[in-house]
């Protein structure tokens, strides 16, 4: 199995690279680390970036960061044995990443999934823009219209393990928080949300009544999820993408000794506070 | 100085005995202790009763505390009577009805009835609540003072209460480890200004949020965090435009010596860290 070390990054496409910045920094109070008329890179931690925005509209990929040069090798190998379409990255796409190697998935219609080797790591503590109590990006949630064949590449290929269910959802990990990736069986794959941890409860309330004050649109919560016992407050961005603060949720030590559970489909197994949601896959 | 050990009770006079008993079990999930022809007992906790509501005018309240002895009781009548208060005796009927063994009444400064209890009922049976708010007991008052200098002065000098901490003139005045009994704000006049419960966690305070304003209860602040007790909270109307809280996490207070109150603003930055705006009247911005 291809083992991953940690999620690296997320890049969303945009309409407008201007407005998805001014959002970014105003909003998840990320700190803008460089910008070109085609792309702005920004962090929320020690990753450089962890947040991507590209005008390339179908540009949406997340990345997940593997050991060395050499288990990119294998994992090239095997999935393209298992039947995906892998791409070497070029040499420009790699400094664009600030990855020294990747590859990318292709075959599964949702986001672009890149396996990355050696990503940039910044010196530099993270200075957010404003105080919204960011301690890094904490998960990525995904729209998936074939989530047995997703799943099979998260849990089977990649070596996630599923750490609880809600209906026929999926939360997925790899280390000893609760789960990075969410896959929600829907119409059309996609990219749902990007959630970014906040130190705690005060920053996380804090952040809803900053998120009514300024109108952005709430999207669920603030409430806490069954499932990981985290707090959330999910929220609208530009180009349709939600977003979330994320705080607390408990921690797996052994996620081979781990047994997960199976929640109804039901907003009660979403938000366990009572929230509930216009989004479809939230309830 | 007479000696208060804990909060109570609190008795609430109320003309919708119905309102005020639906509102009591089924919204703040206290459990029915007992109820008489003119009055309605409410448990939450081990106590027999923390919260009464009897046939009679809103404005007719009563917060007890509770004293330790007989002659602590004796004692505090004395005291009371030579700084001016003048003091009931407590009838037997009185102190039945009020589940204590005996008891004074007198009215504080601003006029609020105050009654002293000694030996308030605790029951054999543990608290169940009406419905899963997590509430662990009745924890303290808020209230109303007409001259916040002069009535801290009675609290702290006749009487054995600490300020834990002040936001503007409002003193959190403490009479155990727990950061605040009674709350004291200034109004035009005298009354219990909230009535605040403890529950479990800040999921529960969560929950009620939701589950109340589903059922149209007037949310008056939060959900917030207090700076002062760094509790989290809910605020919201019940029966005769009475305030009551959930709160949960209050700080305690252990180290008498060299434990010194702080000044918070006289604004919503000083009532919650979280960014909630006060629509209590005694709470907001002078």
């Amino acid at each position: 199995m291809i083992a991953i070390e940690q999620l690296r990054y997320v890049r969303l496409g945009t309409r407008d690279l201007a407005a998805s910045v001014n959002f970014a920094r105003q909003v998840l109070g990320l700190e803008l680390v460089r910008q070109t008329d085609r792309m702005a890179h920004l962090r929320s931690d020690h990753r450089d970036p962890s947040l991507t925005y590209t005008t390339d509209a179908h540009g949406h990929a997340l990345a997940l960061e593997l050991r060395d040069v050499e288990s990119l090798d294998a994992a090239e190998k095997v999935l393209t044995e298992a039947g995906y379409a892998v791409e070497r990255g070029t040499a420009e796409q790699c400094a664009e990443r600030k990855v020294t190697a990747f590859i990318a998935i292709d075959d599964q219609c949702g986001p672009q999934i890149e396996l990355v080797v050696r990503p940039l790591t910044s010196g530099w503590r993270y200075f957010p823009s404003r105080d919204a109590g960011v301690t890094g990006l904490a998960a990525v949630v995904l729209r998936s219209s074939r989530p047995e064949a997703d799943l099979r590449l998260w849990t089977k290929l990649l070596d996630g393990t599923i750490s609880d269910r809600v209906g026929d959802a999926a939360y997925i990990g790899f280390d000893e928080v609760h789960h990075r990736v969410a896959v929600h069986p829907a119409e059309q794959s996609g990219l749902l949300a990007v959630e970014f941890a906040v130190e705690s409860v005060d920053q996380l309330m804090q952040n809803w009544y900053f998120l009514g004050n300024s109108q952005v649109k709430i999207a669920h919560g603030p409430g806490r999820r069954p499932t990981s016992g985290q707090l959330f407050v999910t929220f609208y961005g530009p180009d349709d993408v939600l977003y979330s603060f994320v705080a607390e949720g408990s921690r797996i030590a052994d996620r081979r000794a781990h047994r997960s559970r199976q929640f109804a489909k039901a907003p009660l197994s979403f938000c366990c506070w009572g929230s509930e949601s216009q989004v479809v896959e939230f309830g | 100085m007479i000696n208060l050990q804990s909060v109570s009770y609190v008795r609430l006079g109320t003309q919708d005995m119905e309102r005020s008993e639906m509102f009591a079990t089924r919204y703040l999930g206290l459990e029915l202790a007992e109820r008489t022809r003119r009055a309605i007992y409410f448990k939450s906790d081990q106590r027999e009763h923390t919260l009464c509501y009897f046939d009679g005018d809103p404005t007719d309240q009563a917060a007890a505390f509770e004293v330790g002895t007989a002659e602590d009781l004796a004692a505090a009548a004395a005291e009371l009577e030579r700084c001016g208060h003048d003091v009931h005796l407590g009838t037997a009927a009185e102190a039945e009805s009020r589940k204590v063994r005996d008891f004074i009444a007198f009215d504080d400064p601003s006029g609020n009835r105050i009654e002293l209890v000694v030996g308030p009922a605790h029951s054999g049976r543990r608290y169940h609540g009406t419905r899963d708010a997590g509430v662990t007991g009745f924890s303290h008052i808020g209230l109303c003072s007409t001259d916040v200098a002069r009535d801290e002065a009675f609290w702290t000098r006749i009487c054995n209460a600490r300020v834990s901490d002040r936001i503007g003139d409002a003193p959190l005045l403490r009479i155990n480890e727990v950061h605040h009994s009674i709350a004291m704000f200034a109004s035009d006049r005298p009354g219990i200004q909230h009535i605040n419960h403890q529950v479990e966690s800040s999921d529960d305070i969560m929950r009620s949020w939701r589950f109340l304003q589903e059922r149209q209860v007037p949310i008056v602040f939060g959900p917030g965090r207090h700076p002062s007790s760094s509790a989290k909270f809910l605020y919201f109307e019940g029966p005769d435009g009475m305030v009551f809280e959930f709160s949960s996490g209050v700080r305690l207070i252990a180290d008498e010596l060299l434990y010194r109150e702080r000044q918070l603003a006289a604004e919503a930055k000083g009532f919650c860290q979280w960014g909630a705006k006060p629509d209590i009247a005694e709470f907001r911005d002078k």
